[in-house]
């Protein structure tokens, strides 16, 4: 049996007051902050590994298939590239011109990096943060590219280019003026 | 509204914060202005210790942590100003009534009732302040304060023995 029961539900009908509405933007803030400060305290740049792998993989099955092509080309064309040195872009220039499209320079089977480029599509600034160990804020800015990678075989033409989307995460110290 | 019990469940998930924030903010707020007088001190005490809750990602079964963490954070806090720690340290006698819960008074009845609250000794009071604005179980509220559930219980009981007592007419 309650004696105050009555007197329980007099303080129950008691209102706190509300707390004031910065309270919830300064917790909001901290929470943002924590957030971020989580995410980036284990590494600084962030790579899609699942793409990178994949990629990696599409690029080794692209270079044995052009390896089995290649072999089935070889013959006479290697004595005449240890007849015929060259500069890696002459043969090229020189093989189109000559309209064979086949360069006897070197080894049908060698690919040479024929350009790698960074695009970068997508850049957000997630604003200020101060991490744990340093007493400086810094600007996050968050990069989401397309990197792609050519190579090139100047023996049959054949090229080769593995492309994945990356992200990257930088941290900008900013000093106060 | 929300049932409590499910907003509690739901403290620790980045989605329901704020919509658990805004159920038990008022009651923290109330919980953490028994250490300080300013209700800027007592924001500043709530903010600290529920992101710090927050950042630790607890299961929230267990509720005593959260209010023990602001008791915690509150005592640190007054550790921590020296100057505040000798303008707070009545709080802990039992005679004080500077320190007032803030509450949203409709008439006299409840002010009266508010500063009867007030003169309460501050083991009942916060006793009272979990068990009433914070709805906390005994054994939530020996957890938080790390006492025995009973005497959670008992002091509960002399909180309640004391308010009907001072508010009886003369």
């Amino acid at each position: 049996m309650n004696d105050f029961s009555e007197l329980e539900n007099e303080l129950k009908k008691l209102r706190p007051a509300r707390p004031s509405p910065a309270l919830f933007e300064r917790v909001e803030e901290a929470m943002v902050g924590s957030e971020s400060a989580k995410i980036i305290r284990p590494d600084r740049f962030r790579i899609n590994y699942g793409a990178l792998g994949f990629g990696l993989a599409a690029a080794a099955v692209l270079l044995l298939l052009a390896k089995v092509n290649t072999d089935r080309r070889q013959g006479p064309a290697e004595s005449i590239a240890q007849n015929s040195p060259a500069p890696e872009t002459k043969p090229l220039l020189s093989a189109r011109r000559g309209g064979n499209g086949i360069d006897g320079s070197r080894s049908p089977n060698e690919f040479i990096p024929a350009g790698a480029t960074q695009v970068v599509y997508n850049t957000r600034d997630e604003g200020l943060q101060f991490t744990d160990p340093s007493e400086q804020p810094l600007r996050r800015l968050r990069y989401q590219t397309q990197e792609t990678w050519q190579w090139r075989n100047p023996a049959t033409g054949a090229s080769l280019r593995v492309s994945y989307p990356s992200e990257e995460v930088v941290l900008i110290p900013v000093s106060g003026q | 509204m929300k049932d409590r019990e499910e907003v509690m469940e739901n403290v620790a998930t980045h989605e329901d914060w704020k919509s658990c924030f805004s159920e038990v903010a008022p009651g923290l707020l109330l919980f953490a202005r028994q250490w300080t007088r300013s209700p800027a001190d007592a924001e500043d005490i709530v903010q600290e210790a529920f992101v710090k809750f927050w950042r630790r990602n607890h299961t929230v079964n267990n509720r005593a942590l959260l209010y023990a963490t602001v008791r915690s954070i509150a005592l640190d806090f007054i550790r921590r100003d020296s100057r505040r720690a000798r303008r707070e340290a009545n709080v802990f006698a039992e005679t004080e009534s500077t320190i007032e819960p803030q509450f949203e008074l409709e008439d006299e009845t409840q002010s009266a009732l508010a500063a009867a609250v007030d003169s309460l000794p501050h083991d009942q009071r916060e006793v009272l302040v979990l068990k009433i604005w914070n709805e906390l179980t005994f054994a939530e509220i020996g957890s938080a304060l790390g006492i025995s559930q009973n005497t959670a219980a008992s002091r509960y009981r002399y909180a309640l023995a004391g308010l009907k007592k001072s508010l009886q007419p003369q």
